[in-house]
């Protein structure tokens, strides 16, 4: 090795032209100028980034904004705890905001959304491996959120989300889900609602008990509808509650697509890709993700049952995938697939009777049954309800939230139509609806501000509280 | 001008260790608080790779450990940062100026040696306890500041106790004018202190035990106050640091004056004000106020002025000595680290303005910044440090250099593998998104980016593990013994001994 202090001292290095040599008795710095001096800039700089900032911006709560429940506030804190933020961000940005796409993004966020003291510590989120989840109140009902925590591919087989059945208790998995799905201001509690209360249409209408709580979904069997209590209303379509859930236009639709080899494969591909984890790999609605559920998914594997009778044409079928069906878990896969790529899962789907989930089979034309209408469905078609009727269609906008919200749950009701669910007692119309939503709306918004007021937690003027929520993001 | 400042070639008291078999020289220095922060460090090293290991591995098949909970992704994360910053990087750094100060400013040793060990001991069960409680559901939910508030009490207790010592050294200094690197020293771990506790609001310790506490009442107010700490973090602890490590190393490796007093003012000032005010550059996209966002987005690219200033003092100190960033390996380490941290720096100007930020925002190419930061600059440096560090402290050379060779190329390889690639990622990321692709939908494209991640990640660790050996083969063996009989050995079989 060299012997580095034999080496000639170096001389300094030349400097560049124009440059003097640095003063030694100048801007020398000592112990004190080091300490004192770093703190005093620092301090200068803290108090115009940190101290201004803190004590000038202080946003009055925005129209959207709501409290929080007492519930909610503990599942936002195990939110925090757990770390949930790493993947998830608290805010939509302004770039998120797709106008015409489905539900995710349906709004950007406002600095008074983030009012009051109940959303500290601060959310905000620097990373989305997961999608942000500041608007996600109301697009999934809660016995889907259940099966989500408990193992997110039970619901989402491309999800890269940790199971959290380890890490919460059925309690605190109770708080969170009413912390997610109550967080997103007066447009997530109306969606709720509207998510509550077809809910209730769904499983009164078919017969099922209310969905288990907590994680014990996992360790129960497979919900089922109890048919003995139904008795359905005569003169009226055993389907009409379910088909007022799907906008007319697409109830007599058929396939716009060709039934060939390359359709049929790419369907079963999406299909086994998005929809076994409650739907099963079988097709027979008992996936990992079924026993959370109420009603149970759907069973594919019978000819004239759920995939191919009479009732529900291929449209219906679309209309389900791209929309989702509100009160029931199926969610909107509007945004995530293309339009094709939806219409193949629907071809595909009549195919399952004939065994075509099996491994290493490939759908053929020959598999895929044709839908036909029923004689029931085209007669009730000509004497009740017509397909020009659609509330969808009105050339007046309606304006009332509530009643907004019901048109999204029940796209396929016309404002006249007035039936009963096929327990043979329930009212089912569009007014009931609106009116259903509110009353659910009004106690969840209640109850969060008397439960805010009662912790002491900052409140806007009354009169917020008021101001009928908005609807972002309608088609 | 080199031969009037104050030189570091005087500043710094003792050779560097010798290669050859010439006997070792016990060193002049205790270094007692020096060696156990400088060890705790190397163990803490492996300890929070293990934690990016497990993330990494959770990307590829979230399933992999579903059954433990202290395992989960979302508790193992917050552990991962906290443990870089806190355990690793602090702990080497603490070490190096242990080490570092006393040879420059002529102490025999620090103020107190005894109160650096205690500290340093404190230091690992504030560490243990804070990840126990992060692993097990107790955090404030707060990036980059999620230990509860009784873990963030004994932590600024403890740097409060460092401060002392240091600032009691420096006043029992032999040489008047303090280096470059000593102003650091002193400013450095006081800036952090007082932005801990600002940024933890310690004083409103809530529930204590995990969220809702240390936060400030308003959502947004705790978001700028948050990450306005969060960068400053790394603007006046680990990057000062490594400023202050680098002033020291190139010039005492190199036998070298540094190349510019001026330069070395404005690298320090520059710093202190410029490096305060960035941290609203992370939530660009956010509702906060459009003014303080201005100030982010102008500090950010303003930093390059300190930036620039650094970089051209290094460059001129090692003009003609670039010889050596091939010969020695403690130099190399810290070259290919101030390598790193110039990238880090422009980038991270680029990532600071609005349409550039719009694109990156939230995706992998953000995790990548931050891992070129602290694991291509911070940790790189670090690894040379203490490689340089034991070799002086032991009086001997390290156990192996082909071990030191492996643990260079393995982290080196391995970083810039997993920087392209989640750069890679962050680009798909951003894109998609911009087409109104859903993160779902982008998830199944980054597979193969996130196996690639977890290989390079690998390397990192097996980087860290081949460290541990090389000190501690080091530490318990004589490694001059062992050269000096290899050397007689080969003599004796090149030319035999004549017999009588």
């Amino acid at each position: 090795m060299d012997d580095e202090r034999t080496q000639t001292q170096h001389d300094g290095p030349k400097l560049p032209r124009g440059w003097a040599p640095h003063p030694p008795e100048r801007m020398l710095i000592t112990p004190l100028v080091a300490g004192l001096g770093g703190l005093l800039a620092f301090f200068t700089v803290v108090f115009i980034v940190v101290w201004l900032p803190i004590h000038t911006f202080d946003p009055p709560a925005s129209l959207d904004w709501t409290p929080l429940s007492d519930q909610a506030v503990k599942g936002r804190n195990l939110f925090a705890q757990n770390g949930c933020y790493v993947c998830h961000s608290g805010y939509s940005r302004p770039q998120d905001v797709r106008e015409s796409l489905y539900f995710l993004y349906p709004k950007v966020s406002q600095p008074g959304d983030f009012f009051g003291s109940d959303q500290s510590p601060n959310l905000l989120g620097t990373e989305r491996t997961g999608p942000d989840l500041s608007q996600e109140s109301g697009w999934h009902p809660d016995d889907w959120q259940r099966a989500h925590f408990y193992d997110p591919r039970f619901v989402d087989p491309l999800s890269l989300m940790p199971p959290m059945k380890s890490l919460f208790s059925d309690t605190q998995i109770e708080q969170l889900i009413t912390y997610v799905e109550t967080r997103s201001g007066k447009s997530g509690l109306l969606r709720y609602a509207g998510q509550l209360y077809s809910k209730h249409v769904v499983t009164t209408n078919q017969g099922f008990p209310q969905p288990y709580t907590g994680f014990q979904g996992a360790h129960k069997p497979i919900l089922e509808g109890n048919d003995k209590i139904l008795n359905p209303p005569k003169n009226q379509l055993e389907e009409a509650p379910n088909l007022s859930q799907i906008d007319r236009g697409y109830w007599l639709s058929g396939d716009p697509l060709p039934v060939t080899e390359e359709n049929l494969l790419r369907g079963k591909e999406v299909f086994l890709q998005r929809c076994v984890g409650c739907h099963g790999i079988a097709g027979d609605g008992k996936g990992p993700g079924a026993a959370f559920m109420s009603p149970s998914p759907a069973d594919f594997t019978s000819a004239d049952d759920a995939c191919c009778g009479g009732d529900t044409g291929p449209g219906d079928f679309y209309y389900r995938i791209l929309r989702g069906w509100p009160g029931t878990a199926m969610e909107n896969f509007g945004e995530r697939l293309s339009v094709d790529d939806i219409w193949r899962v629907v071809l595909f789907i009549k195919t399952i009777p004939n065994h075509t989930l099996r491994k290493n089979v490939v759908p053929e034309p020959k598999d895929y049954i044709v839908w036909q209408p029923s004689k029931e469905l085209v007669a009730w078609l000509k004497t009740q309800q017509k397909l020009t009727d659609n509330a969808g269609f009105a050339k007046k906008q309606v304006t009332d939230p509530f009643m907004q919200e019901a048109m999204r749950v029940f796209p396929g009701l016309a404002p006249g139509d007035k039936f009963l669910l096929n327990d043979g007692k329930t009212p089912l119309s569009l007014d009931d609806a609106a009116a259903g939503i509110k009353a659910i709306y009004q106690d969840l918004l209640d109850r969060a501000w008397n439960e805010a007021r009662t912790r002491g937690d900052k409140l806007p003027p009354e009169a917020q509280k008021a101001i009928p929520p908005t609807v972002p993001g309608q088609q | 001008m080199a031969e009037r400042t104050p030189e570091a070639g005087n500043a710094i008291g003792e050779a560097p260790a010798p290669l050859t078999e010439r006997a070792a020289r016990p060193s002049p220095f205790p270094d007692r608080a020096a060696r156990h922060w400088i060890l705790s460090a190397i163990f803490w090293l492996t300890v929070v790779d293990l934690f990016g290991l497990v993330l990494a591995t959770e990307f590829v098949t979230p399933e992999a450990f579903g059954g433990i909970s202290w395992l989960s992704f979302s508790r193992i994360r917050p552990s991962h940062v906290s443990g870089v910053i806190l355990a690793w990087l602090t702990m080497m750094y603490f070490g190096a100026l242990f080490y570092m100060l006393p040879r420059l400013i002529g102490t025999r040793g620090m103020w107190s040696e005894r109160l650096g060990v205690w500290c340093a001991w404190l230091w690992n069960l504030m560490f243990l306890l804070g990840v126990i409680g992060l692993l097990t559901g107790h955090s404030q939910g707060r990036e980059y500041g999620e230990f509860i508030w009784p873990i963030d009490i004994l932590l600024l207790v403890i740097w409060l106790a460092n401060i002392v010592n240091i600032l009691a050294t420096v006043s029992l200094r032999t040489i008047r004018p303090i280096y470059v690197s000593v102003w650091f020293f002193i400013a450095s771990p006081i800036w952090l202190a007082v932005d801990y506790a600002i940024g933890n609001v310690i004083w409103r310790p809530g529930s204590i035990w995990g969220a809702p506490s240390g936060a400030l009442e308003g959502s947004l107010s705790d978001a700028m106050l948050n990450w306005w700490y969060a960068h400053n973090l790394f603007g006046l602890w680990l990057t000062p640091m490594l400023i202050a490590i680098t002033y020291y190393m190139v010039p005492r490796v190199t036998n070298t004056p540094l190349y510019s007093y001026t330069l070395s003012l404005i690298s320090f000032w520059g710093m202190a004000f410029l490096y305060t005010g960035v941290g609203d550059h992370h939530i660009l996209q956010s509702p906060t106020p459009s003014w303080l966002k201005t100030i982010a987005e102008v500090s950010s690219w303003a930093l390059l002025i300190p930036v620039f200033a650094f970089t051209i003092n290094i460059l001129g100190t090692m003009k003609g000595n670039w010889e050596k960033f091939f010969t020695n390996l403690p130099l190399r380490f810290t070259l290919t680290a101030f390598f790193f941290y110039f990238l880090v720096n422009i980038q991270g100007a680029f990532e600071a303005i609005q349409p550039f930020n719009k694109l990156q925002h939230f995706t992998n190419f953000v995790v990548a910044h931050a891992h070129l930061a602290l694991l291509g600059a911070f940790t790189i440096l670090g690894m040379g440090v203490i490689d340089y560090i034991v070799a002086q402290v032991y009086a001997r050379p390290l156990f192996s250099r082909t071990l030191t060779e492996w643990q260079y190329w393995l982290v080196t390889v391995g970083f810039t593998g997993f920087f392209s690639v989640l750069t890679l990622a962050g680009f798909q990321q951003g894109f998609s998104w911009a087409e109104g692709i859903p993160e779902v939908n982008v998830l199944p494209q980054l597979h193969a980016y996130y196996v690639a991640r977890g290989i390079f990640g690998a390397m990192i660790v097996v980087s860290g593990i081949v460290q541990i050996v090389n000190v501690g083969m080091t530490i318990f063996t004589n490694t001059h013994e062992r050269r000096r009989q290899e050397t007689l050995r080969v003599a004796e079989a090149v030319a035999p001994p004549v017999s009588g």
